[in-house]
């Protein structure tokens, strides 16, 4: 355009305007969501009132009234609906976080099993995944309970490993610590020692990557962890006893014990799982170009430090991502605990409690709410580790 | 070169032929020694993988196969022959059509199998060589099939508009294998090749459109005097059930979040914050719950946010909650295809004058799915296993059949055997789809991997 009369740029129609556009768009978008919303909610009132529902929360202070099978945190019948809550999000975390540990131990080995020179472990790892992955959990987790963890020997011939740990159908047995009066002491030398592992295991790679010089920080801070409490336990005069069960008429008494619906969601849970960290781990350690490698040995580094200075640090990068999605996963499927009968969020306080109360809308907005809390705040995590890992990379 | 003057031979160098090589890296020895026992550790490892193979096999085929009982009345019987070393067969088998279609009844299950029938049937252009339009096809085989099967399926009164949309499914059906037979044979698609013929190799558009839409009309009415002929008894979808009712929840939830998931990541997309807010609160509320929640949700709370007085089918209500939360997980999936498209493309696009839609149809989607097909069936096979979750809100899917077969009173207690076939059906199902897609991802991908 040369030097023309009008110096405006020529304007589109009305109608063909962007920003009219998209106002016309967002409002019709805004009025048929809201419509939706005012119909669904204005139904639901009808609904509630003619059947005499409430939607307050008023019924939390209320006792609930009924037994929990296994609670990680004290729970007697008398206690409140807040208080079923608090338990069936203690259950869902124990299992979670149990699962996650067990799922990624099996998945780290099962995931370099398969990359295993060794033909015969690769295709056992690759068909362990293969068939775990393709069969649906809630099969695995029914089929581990009725089939593996129901048919144990009764609690007379129950499996008895040194007398310290049993296994038989009413669950798990295992001795149980009791604190006595100065353990204090040894937590907070455990405090004490972690605190001081983390700076030596910081030292040690400022001063590796300063220096050059090697210092195993790994060693020496696992050393730090165990040996110090230890010291200062015996020191304090050992004040831990330990509570031992015990076969008492028809079944266990003392100790920790867990039910075979616990023991069958674990296992069901970190089985299923690994199999998807193992593809994840194989997939991370397979994205480290193998030129790295072939460096790292040109320049004499030994092959267990290649793997730990060189490989590991590059494919975690690939490999946490999805990783904690994963683990997140594991806790969204542990509320298939329901299906046999293992008290976690959503069978004590979506099932049992609302059936209970009959108080539909705050319980499954307070359960959606935990989940969404959960996922919302790893998945912030993981952004925040995205973007210091992008930003060490450049 | 010249010919004739051939002076004495030259010394030429004759190599010697190559020493074999050393008989421990060939044949099923060398095998053996690179990839069993290369080492002490790796050869310690193979004789322990040896081991636990052979300890697994031995359990599962004895039990399952030599074992096993294939013929008894009862569950009795079965533990008089063999205790509990063997499987107990004839319960599965006594059970195997309500653990394939529930408690539709007997004399109506030919119509499942013909719904399966046309599935194939609708399917099988895909893996036809010199089939062009095999996008369409397969785009028609998710989004289209399903009406055509629904009247199949439940029966009973149909309605106009339903009845429409029945023979639509079916005219689109005949069009299916029209345009497959004629590019089998001719290399060109049925609807062209009509107009070809009728209005000439070079027509005018308005005739060429004409042609079109008679053809279409002349296929749906056909289609059309078909079904309004077609009477079929009506069969309540408390009976469905089985791998019957798994298939029904998982095609119907795959043929939603298809086109619902595509909106949704565009709407994610979109540069209108409204839409955007919208779009993003669906998909994170839905992927951070777990689906037996929303299933929860819906099975307790879709009565009360309809009027008073509308009833609503429990498989309805399982399959709204599974659709919602196919359609969260398939937006990801979209979005994650969109994201892989070049800007480039859109740029090029725009620079084209091609508007919003144009350009996301034309040239962004076609490009996007291509590269989401794996992840897709990804998706579809969780979606298949997460059908499982149906039976805790009551429905009656393969598990719960599978359930049901230890509470018979004729077979009380088996419980193992029933599991082990349907783990069985799943897996098959869940492999195949699993191998087909990375077969897929082979081919498509074959030009970008690196």
């Amino acid at each position: 355009m040369s030097s023309s009369t009008s110096t405006a740029p020529p304007r589109a129609s009305f109608l063909n305007d962007a920003g009219v556009r998209a106002f016309v768009y967002q409002a019709a978008v805004f009025l048929a969501v809201t419509g939706l919303l005012y119909y669904l909610v204005s139904n639901t009132i009808t609904n509630m009132s003619q059947r005499n529902m409430s939607a307050g929360f008023d019924f939390l202070d209320v006792s609930a009234g009924f037994n929990i099978a296994f609670t990680l945190i004290p729970y007697r019948e008398g206690d409140s609906y807040l208080r079923v809550f608090q338990v069936g999000i203690a259950n869902t975390l124990l299992v979670a976080v149990i699962g996650i540990v067990f799922a990624t131990v099996i998945g780290l080995i099962v995931g370099l099993a398969r990359l295993s020179t060794n033909w015969l472990i690769a295709t056992l790892a690759r068909w362990y995944i293969e068939v775990l992955r393709n069969t649906p959990l809630l099969l695995q987790i029914i089929a581990w309970y009725f089939g593996v963890f129901n048919l144990l020997p009764r609690p007379r011939e129950s499996m008895d490993w040194g007398g310290l740990f049993f296994l038989n159908n009413r669950g798990f047995y295992m001795p149980g610590p009791v604190p006595q009066e100065g353990f204090g002491w040894t937590l907070a030398a455990l405090l004490v020692a972690i605190l001081g592992a983390v700076m030596l295991v910081m030292w040690s790679n400022r001063r590796r990557r300063a220096t050059g010089r090697i210092f195993p920080g790994g060693m020496a801070a696992t050393a730090l962890i165990i040996l110090l409490p230890l010291a200062v336990f015996y020191g304090s005069g050992a004040p831990l006893t330990w509570d031992w069960p015990a076969l008492r008429g028809f079944n266990f008494v003392g100790g920790i014990s867990v039910p075979p619906a616990f023991c069958a969601l674990v296992v069901a849970l970190s089985i299923y799982t690994s199999c998807f960290i193992a593809e994840i781990v194989r997939a991370g350690i397979q994205s480290v170009a193998h030129g790295q490698t072939e460096a790292a040995r040109a320049l004499g580094v030994k092959p267990s430090r290649t793997m730990r200075f060189i490989i590991l640090p590059q494919a975690m990068r690939v490999i946490i991502p999805p990783l904690i999605s994963q683990y997140l996963n594991l806790t969204k499927n542990s509320s298939l605990a329901i299906a046999i009968g293992f008290p976690d969020l959503v069978s004590v306080w979506m099932n049992t409690s609302l059936n209970q109360s009959g108080r539909a809308i705050p319980i499954v907005a307070m359960t959606m709410a935990f989940y969404c809390v959960v996922s919302l705040a790893v998945s912030g995590l993981l952004n925040l580790y995205n973007r210091r890992m992008q930003l060490t990379e450049r | 070169m010249a010919p004739d003057h051939t002076p004495a031979p030259p010394l030429v160098f004759t190599p010697r032929p190559s020493a074999p090589p050393p008989p421990s890296t060939v044949g099923v020895m060398g095998w053996l020694r690179a990839n069993l026992f290369s080492s002490v550790p790796n050869a310690i490892l193979t004789v322990l993988g040896a081991y636990i193979l052979y300890v697994f096999l031995e359990a599962i085929i004895s039990w399952a196969l030599v074992n096993a009982v294939w013929e008894a009345p009862n569950r009795r019987a079965c533990l008089d022959a063999v205790g509990r070393s063997g499987a107990c067969w004839p319960g599965v088998i006594a059970w195997l059509p309500n653990l394939i279609y529930g408690l539709y009844p007997k004399d109506q299950v030919w119509r499942i199998d013909l719904g399966a029938l046309l599935l194939v049937l609708w399917a099988l252009p895909l893996f036809l060589p010199r089939v062009k339009s095999k996008v369409a096809i397969g785009l028609t085989a998710v989004l289209v099939y399903p009406f055509l099967v629904s009247y199949l399926f439940l029966g009973g009164e149909k309605g106009w508009l339903w009845m429409g949309l029945v023979a639509g499914s079916l005219a689109t059906f005949f069009w299916v294998w029209l345009t497959a037979i004629c590019e089998m044979r001719t290399g060109q698609g049925f609807i062209p090749l009509l107009v070809r013929t009728l209005a000439g190799p070079d027509p005018i558009p308005e005739r060429a459109r004409l042609v079109r839409q008679l053809a279409w009309a002349a296929l749906f009415v056909t289609a059309l005097v078909i079904v309004s002929r077609w009477q079929l008894v009506e069969v309540p979808t408390r009976l469905w059930g089985g791998l019957f009712l798994t298939m029904v929840i998982s095609g119907i939830g795959i043929t939603f979040s298809l086109p619902a998931g595509v909106l949704l990541a565009l709407g994610r997309r979109s540069s209108m914050p409204l839409i955007r807010g919208f779009c993003v609160a669906f998909i994170e509320l839905f992927r951070s719950v777990p689906l037996i929640t929303i299933l929860f949700m819906f099975n307790t709370m879709l009565p009360l946010f309809l009027p008073v007085g509308v009833e609503v089918d429990r498989l309805l209500r399982a399959i709204v909650a599974v659709c919602l939360f196919a359609a969260a997980y398939m937006a990801e999936i979209v979005r994650g295809g969109l994201q892989a498209i070049p800007k480039g493309q859109y740029e090029a696009a725009a620079a084209m004058g091609l508007g919003y839609w144009q350009s996301t149809t034309l040239i962004i989607l076609p490009q996007a799915l291509k590269i989401m097909i794996p992840a897709i069936v990804g998706n579809f096979i969780g979606l298949f296993k997460d059908t499982t979750l149906v039976s805790i809100i009551g429905l009656f899917d393969m598990l719960s059949m599978a359930r049901a077969v230890g509470e018979d009173t004729r077979w009380l207690g088996l419980f193992i055997e029933p599991f082990f076939f349907i783990t069985m059906i799943y897996f098959v199902f869940c492999f195949a789809m699993s191998q087909y897609s990375m077969n897929l991802e082979r081919r498509l991908g074959g030009g970008q991997r690196r």
